[in-house]
């Protein structure tokens, strides 16, 4: 755990993001102003350190909507203690990312 | 696309590249990954429309964010554990050594333009010959007297042509200064690439100084170069592959009657040989009063000197084999039929790897090594004798090195080493560290220390089938 409290700034950042409620690959690039050569790879690390998991949304809504299936991405128990830990550390991070929902 | 309408220009690119990132991907998670990425794209393109914002800039930052798949799948790549040990396990075959150094010496040839130096040695330039004088207590060549070499044109039966020439002392930072009679150029057997070599009191620049000098203008042929002080006009420039006594940039100054000392270069009739040759021109330097009395004539075929670094790498591998012995304690113990599968990768690695470093050593000298000024200019002969000797060495030691931590049986290279017994006991077993063949053929240890009562310095110990089921994931 205490490895996983030293998150960088940039995985801290994408981290709130998703937990302020963007799922998206894009849509977590929108919030943050990052790459998607830093959001995506990030996404994979957290995913296999395991503070975020990852889910399709049901077929069957995309396909009623004549749309691809989207893959969606959420804080897991862990990311969000570990979250809260990085705010500590950041203390503007939740501002950073409310100010960047505005 | 779930309506299956036409994609946008941008769109489609993105795919592209999305498909292009896909192939670094590994094949497991392949599937998943390009269709979070194209969905991500659909719904990206989907929303901007709807709002009325797809234009250029849009459509470039969609892009722009596609390409970040690469970075994606690139770290994908990097963690996917199965294909680095594939890696890692291919790297340890025979085939992959001996193919890093065969593509070496493929890279050596590209570097140098396909080793022209190396070419040369094999093309001899008939039987073009040099003479000068050798004091007989030792010491550096000297040249000649003029009236020698004017005497030796007038009256030799056996020379079809000889021309007196005088070498400038080199520098490096200037062309090489030949001063040559009209007709040496007719012996060396080299035709202008440009003007004609009949005049008299002119210049000629090698391929190289027309390039630097003149920046390959063809008009400077009929204009002046200023040579010291002096200012000649350019008669001809040679051909791109000429060179002769050095291959530094030279400029020829033509001189019809060149006095004092010089050197000679000949033309020898067919089926003279050399006795012969010595017995003639001594004799008609007796008659025009000179008298070789502590010296005698030397000559230097072409031929036989293009072989010097032939000779010079002979000589160095000499040295380093017998180096290597000393440093390796080699013991010959017969020839077994088990060792010569081993002998055999062994050679053709080390002849792989030598064949490189001659030719490696040869074209990067091959401007400064002066073959027939050697003796004149210390610089040049040694330079390449240093980088034949430093770069044998390391290619039988390296070789040797890399023989003795490879499988005795299938010669990939060893792994996992692991660290066996207590360094402070000595006495009581030995220690040192343990390598395995992954495909389970045997372990080498190798001692951290040798024990004075034992002088095998490695062990290797084969591993019979009861073992193979540790190992069968090689299988």
């Amino acid at each position: 755990m205490s490895d996983s409290a030293k998150l960088s700034h940039t995985a801290a950042l994408i981290l709130q993001t998703i937990d302020n409620g963007s799922s998206y690959g894009f849509d977590i690039m929108d919030e943050t102003g990052l790459p998607s050569g830093t959001v995506y790879p990030a996404l994979r690390r957290m995913e296999s350190e395991g503070l975020i998991a990852s889910q399709w949304e049901p077929e069957k809504k995309a396909l009623a909507e004549q749309r691809p299936v989207r893959k969606y991405y959420r804080v897991t128990r862990e990311g969000a203690h570990v979250l809260e830990q990085s705010q500590k550390r950041y203390p503007l991070l939740a501002r950073l990312t409310s100010k960047s929902r505005r | 696309m779930p309506n299956g309408a036409r994609l946008p220009f941008a769109v489609a690119l993105s795919h592209w590249i999305v498909a292009m990132a896909g192939t670094l991907v590994p094949r497991a998670q392949r599937g998943d990954w390009k269709r979070e990425w194209l969905a991500e794209i659909w719904h990206r393109w989907q929303f901007l429309r709807h709002t009325g914002a797809w234009d250029r800039r849009e459509k470039l930052c969609l892009l722009r964010g596609t390409l970040g798949a690469f970075q994606d799948a690139a770290c994908l790549l990097a963690a996917h554990e199965t294909l680095w040990q594939r890696v890692r396990e291919r790297m340890r075959s025979p085939f992959v050594c001996l193919g890093a150094v065969a593509a070496l010496l493929l890279l050596t040839a590209i570097v140098s333009g396909g080793l022209p130096a190396t070419r040369e040695l094999l093309s001899g330039r008939s039987d073009l010959m040099f003479i000068w004088r050798h004091p007989d207590s030792g010491g550096r060549d000297q040249p000649l007297p003029a009236d020698t070499v004017a005497a030796w044109a007038t009256h030799s039966r056996s020379l079809q042509g000889i021309a007196a020439f005088q070498v400038g002392r080199p520098t490096r930072d200037q062309p090489l200064l030949m001063t040559v009679q009209p007709r040496f150029f007719e012996v060396a057997g080299v035709k202008p690439e440009l003007g004609s070599f009949t005049r008299d009191q002119a210049i000629v620049l090698d391929h190289r100084t027309w390039r630097s000098l003149a920046h390959g203008n063809p008009s400077v042929v009929g204009s002046h170069l200023k040579v010291g002080a002096i200012s000649y006009p350019v008669a001809a420039v040679l051909p791109r592959n000429f060179w002769i006594l050095s291959r530094q940039p030279t400029i020829y100054l033509i001189e019809r009657n060149l006095t004092g000392m010089v050197f000679a270069a000949a033309h020898v009739k067919p089926g003279v040989t050399q006795k012969q040759l010595d017995r003639e021109l001594t004799k008609i330097a007796q008659d025009v009063c000179y008298y070789f009395f502590d010296s005698q004539l030397r000559y230097s075929s072409w031929n036989e000197a293009l072989l010097t670094p032939l000779r010079l790498f002979g000589v160095a591998l000499l040295l380093a084999g017998l180096m290597a012995m000393l440093v390796f304690r080699f013991r010959f113990r017969g020839f077994r039929m088990a060792a010569a599968r081993r002998s055999l990768f062994f050679i053709t690695k080390a002849a792989l790897a030598l064949a490189c470093v001659f030719a490696a050593c040869l074209e990067l000298s091959r401007s400064e090594s002066a073959i027939l000024l050697a003796s004149r200019d210390p610089g040049d002969g040694p330079f390449l004798v240093w980088l034949y000797v430093l770069g044998t060495m390391g290619v039988l030691f390296w070789a040797i090195a890399d023989q003795r931590a490879r499988c005795r049986v299938c010669l990939r290279l060893l792994a996992f080493p692991v660290r066996v017994g207590c360094p402070g006991c000595l006495l009581l077993d030995w220690s040192g560290t343990e390598l395995f063949c992954s495909e389970g053929h045997g372990v080498l240890h190798v001692p951290h220390m040798a024990p004075s009562w034992d002088e095998e310095s490695e062990r290797w110990i084969s591993l019979d089938e009861s073992w193979q089921g540790l190992f069968a994931h090689g299988k």
